[in-house]
């Protein structure tokens, strides 16, 4: 599988027309349903590999996309997910500079 | 001759086949795609939605149902205080110049969406509203055109139904027409015969009536032939006799 092709799993004649924020290969318990003692589990049964990861990413972006960006009349919201996501990612890469502009000693 | 067997017959299909292939966008009209296949449980078609909904302009109204099942109404609020006051307290959150720059931002923007928002919105939808109306205008004319079609088929179709009640008319017509000469015809031939034996019951009538005179004349003839002068001499005197009787009475 190279860069561009679609995941080798996903089949047109039994899929049905590409979703990109749609895992093609054998469904597992969603995560929020997944109980606290079954999470190791349910974490071994996960690929690790780069691409399955990127893949995962690719798929959570793509579902964000589908429920906030392209819908006919979305709003605003997506704008504001994207600052206030972008906000507290860069104030942890940030962390470490901001630590210094604390004005009290003790807390 | 390369044109007309690109024209002809399998090729041409093949070619129909393809060009619409490569222009379908929905299954409805790629008759490919319509198999069985379609009915298996991993079979999805991917549909547009609308929009997640949110709250405070950008939370996904997920996460206040996540809390209401453990806390109730109020438990996403109070996680937010509790949580940004124990940030803010041990300074994990620091409020440095930035953060009075958010403050700010917030409040231009929060004013923003309240007063600029909804028309906006309302023109945005416009104009969405227009973009697909401007690609559904020609589908749309293209099904009344069609459905006028249609109408105006019925129509002829009916009108021919017409043209059939027409047709059995004009054949009880010529019926009738071809009856009333085979009366014609019959009469004709009656009145012919009749002439014809008119013509001879009166040529015998004649035949008897001048035969019948001839006879008449011919023993009248005899008759007088066969008298003679005596006879004619004593008929007048007898006369003569029989008028003097009749004069002395």
């Amino acid at each position: 599988m190279a860069f561009g092709d679609y995941p080798a799993l996903y089949d047109p004649q039994k899929h049905g027309p590409y979703d990109p924020a749609r895992y093609y290969g054998k469904q597992d318990i969603p995560l929020a349903q997944v109980k606290l003692g079954e999470l190791g589990a349910w974490l071994g049964r996960r690929e690790k590999t780069p691409s399955a990861v990127a893949g995962a990413f690719s798929r959570a972006f793509w579902r964000w996309q589908h429920k906030y960006v392209q819908p006919k009349r979305s709003g605003i919201a997506p704008f504001f997910q994207l600052v206030v996501g972008s906000s507290i990612v860069f104030y942890i890469f940030n962390y470490g500079r901001l630590t210094s502009h604390r004005n009290y000693k003790y807390h | 001759m390369l044109s007309r067997a690109l024209i002809s017959g399998q090729n041409a299909r093949a070619l129909m086949v393809l060009g619409s292939r490569a222009t379908a966008t929905s299954a409805s009209n790629s008759s490919a795609v319509q198999t069985a296949e379609q009915n298996l449980p991993e079979f999805r078609r991917p549909v547009r939605g609308e929009p997640g909904k949110v709250r405070l302009g950008f939370i996904p109204e997920e996460w206040f149902q996540f809390f209401y099942k453990k806390t109730g109404v109020t438990g996403p609020y109070t996680f937010a205080f509790t949580l940004s006051t124990y940030l803010v307290s041990k300074e994990i959150y620091v409020m440095e110049h930035e953060y009075y720059n958010t403050l700010s931002l917030a409040i231009i923007w929060i004013a923003g969406v309240k007063f600029i928002g909804p028309k906006l919105a309302a023109a945005l939808d416009k104009e969405i509203d227009e973009f697909e109306d401007s690609w559904n205008k020609g589908r749309e004319f293209e099904k009344e055109y069609l459905a006028g079609a249609i109408e105006t088929e019925k129509k002829l179709q009916w009108g021919m139904e017409g043209q059939e009640v027409l047709l059995q008319a004009k054949r009880e017509n010529v019926a009738l027409q071809l009856e009333a000469d085979y009366r014609q015809r019959l009469f004709t031939a009656y009145t012919e015969v009749k002439k014809r034996l008119d013509f001879q019951a009166e040529k015998q009538n004649i035949e008897r009536r001048i035969a019948q005179k001839n006879l008449v004349d011919w023993v009248v003839a005899k008759v007088r032939a066969s008298i003679t002068p005596d006879q004619e001499k004593q008929n007048i005197d007898k006369c003569i006799s029989d008028l003097a009787g009749l004069a002395r009475a």
